[in-house]
């Protein structure tokens, strides 16, 4: 009897730390996200107020060549931030697991101090680095490589440059971490037994490390598709999601349409996840 | 969890109660302004009202005109005391019922404004509005990597500009500049005629190479792009960076705009707005105004304290001058708005 008391008492101590969590949530996460499944399903009068008439219209409307297109740029950019990231991070993250203390805690600070500053000033610091009369084409012209300056922005190279440079932390922990989980006697075993080193790496490092190397690949990949205002301000000209819902609920103000929009990347966001959750992988806490 | 629910209801009590009190307090040293963040500086502008009057200003910000517009039907035109937007929003928010009336007896300054920007379609008695500023896109260029003498919009065209041609990325302000080259009104909704300025912007695909909103000037300056269509206050800053670029008032017409202050229709603080609106007005201030937001002055008085820096500054006189050649961007309905949109996409996506 008494124990049983005792179970109710934590269950309710529990809750009581859960509830203001849980409110939060609710207010913060789900009932913004009521109002946009909401809209997305309603007719909006001329006056910006909702109107209570149901209706699909709003997404039979995205069923369109040209914003497929858009949706497959966002895609695609996304998928191209993942790999560059992919190939630049994982070795990153495998030297900085195997250094030394000393070099590991310096990696780690190149890593860690960008996020101190916004990612928008460090964006603008790339953006005089490439101009036209900036230092990387003054270096250029004056190693006698180039007689005309490049115009790198506004092209598609210095959105992805943009696009890896603001999301490549997010490949590298998990990737760090789990190198520097591993347990490297069974490398050390392969190697033994014969095996030469790109044939260790392969057939032990690399599906060990795999849980990281996916989790990586989610956390760069899933933001990636909704960002938008790094080829805006790289000049791009993308039209990428982001720019599409933008402007369907600043410029047009048609939030019905914006925010079906809004509905289908959420759901695409969600259903990567969701693959990535029943592929077995880990959930997100990786650091 | 009772507790926590007592304390949460206590709050939302609390802070109901805060708006209640003030709505009731008219008199309260009070004023709200609602605007894009950065619109009235702080320390030029609202600081030196404050310590003149009394009054603590509090400065809310939107995004857009149509948040603004939004959020003021919510609260059905109360909570804020000024409001500034511009001209087509203004328009949309009188024709609603959201605006009253300016107190002239307390603005005595209103004739300081320029005859030129009153009586437009957003106020045509002058009743409702102070004209804060205005202005209108224009083309500037490098003359030194420019061959050819650009007049306006076509000239872009010119293949010697290959690559190196910034836009505004807005579908109404650039579509629109396309169709006033080829003779059409930029708020026209017949098909055809938007089809021709599609066909038109696809012939300038070659020549483009940067489209952004407000870093155009930048791109100039940094030699990434030779020609730059972009707005007033931009124009008038990469001239001031480099006064060797030339500016172009497009001779097929020009785009214009005029944001400007109203008082909401439930205002809490209304006598409050119209003191600060007359402040605004005074010639001195007015000039303050000018330099620090960089666009056309609306405040005859205040042009002759800024003397030759605004006069001159083509930017600024050239566009009165074209005045008869000035065309508003008005809101459309959101089926046409949709089209202009739908062009932009298309022709973005093509790039």
């Amino acid at each position: 009897m008494a124990r049983k008391g005792g179970m109710r008492g934590d269950a309710r101590r529990n809750a009581m730390f859960v509830a203001p969590m849980a409110l939060l949530a609710v207010l913060l996460v789900a009932l913004p996200l009521i109002y946009v499944l909401g809209t997305s399903l309603v007719q909006t009068g001329e006056d910006f107020s909702l109107g209570a008439t149901f209706t699909l219209d709003n997404y039979k409307r995205l069923l369109r060549a040209d914003y497929l297109q858009v949706f497959l740029n966002s895609l695609q950019l996304a998928l191209l931030t993942t790999l560059v990231s992919l190939l630049i991070g994982y070795p990153f993250g495998y030297c900085m697991a195997r250094a030394g203390r000393r070099w590991k805690a310096l990696l780690m600070m190149l890593v860690i101090i960008p996020f101190w500053t916004s990612a928008l000033v460090r964006i603008y610091g790339w953006k005089i680095l490439l101009q036209a009369n900036g230092p990387i084409n003054a270096v250029l012209r004056g190693l006698g490589l180039i007689d005309k300056n490049i115009k790198f922005l506004g092209s598609y190279g210095s959105v992805l440059l943009a696009m890896v440079y603001c999301m490549i932390s997010m490949m590298i922990l998990p990737c760090h971490s789990a190198v520097d989980k591993m347990d490297f006697t069974l490398v050390e075993a392969a190697r033994d037994l014969g095996s030469r080193p790109w044939r260790a790496f392969l057939d032990v490092t690399l599906p060990l490390t795999m849980p990281g190397i996916l989790a990586g690949c989610v956390l760069v990949f899933v933001p990636s598709v909704g960002i938008f205002y790094l080829s805006d301000i790289m000049g791009g000209g993308l039209v990428l999601v982001g720019n599409l819902i933008r402007d369907q609920l600043l410029k047009v103000r048609d939030w019905n349409t914006g925010s079906a929009m809004s509905m289908v990347l959420i759901l695409i966001t969600a259903g990567v996840y969701l693959v990535y959750r029943k592929s077995g992988g880990d959930d997100l806490g990786v650091f | 969890m009772k507790k926590l629910f007592a304390v949460l209801l206590a709050l939302a009590m609390l802070s109901a109660c805060a708006v209640a009190e003030t709505v009731n307090q008219k008199d309260e040293p009070v004023l709200n302004i609602f605007t894009w963040e950065g619109y009235i500086d702080y320390s030029t502008v609202i600081q030196p009202f404050e310590e003149e009057t009394g009054i603590k200003v509090n400065y809310a910000t939107f995004a857009s005109n149509e948040e603004m517009y939004e959020k003021l039907s919510a609260v059905n035109g109360g909570d804020y005391d000024i409001v500034l937007a511009s001209d087509y929003m203004l328009n949309t928010t009188r024709e609603a019922g959201l605006m009253q009336k300016l107190d002239k007896s307390i603005v005595t300054n209103y004739g300081n404004l320029d005859e030129t920007f009153l009586g437009q379609y957003f106020d045509p008695d002058n009743e409702y509005v102070f004209p804060y500023v205005s202005g209108g896109p224009l083309i500037i260029y490098n003359p030194d990597e420019v061959s050819v003498d650009i007049k306006g919009m076509k000239d872009l065209l010119d293949p010697s500009l290959a690559d190196s041609v910034g836009l505004i990325d807005d579908a109404r302000v650039t579509v629109g500049l396309t169709l006033r080259s080829l003779g059409y009104s930029m708020n026209t909704t017949d098909e055809a005629q938007l089809a021709e300025a599609a066909a038109m912007l696809e012939a300038l695909k070659p020549n483009l190479h940067i489209l952004e909103y407000e870093n155009l000037h930048n791109f100039l300056l940094s030699g990434d792009i030779s020609v730059a269509y972009t707005f007033t206050p931009f124009v008038a800053l990469a001239l001031e960076a480099n006064p060797d670029l030339k500016i172009v008032y497009p001779e097929e017409g020009l785009g214009f705009g005029v944001d400007g202050c109203f008082i909401p229709v439930n205002a809490p603080h209304a006598k409050n707005a119209n003191l600060f609106i007359e402040y605004m007005l005074r010639p001195e201030v007015g000039a303050t105004i000018t330099q620090w937001q960089y666009y056309c002055c609306t405040n005859v008085p205040a042009r002759e304290i800024l003397g030759d820096w605004y006069y001159g500054n083509a930017v600024f006189t050239g566009l009165i001058d074209r005045l008869d050649d000035i065309e508003f961007i008005k809101n459309l309905p959101i089926a046409d708005e949709q089209k202009f949109q739908d062009i932009w996409t298309t022709f973005k996506l093509s790039l």
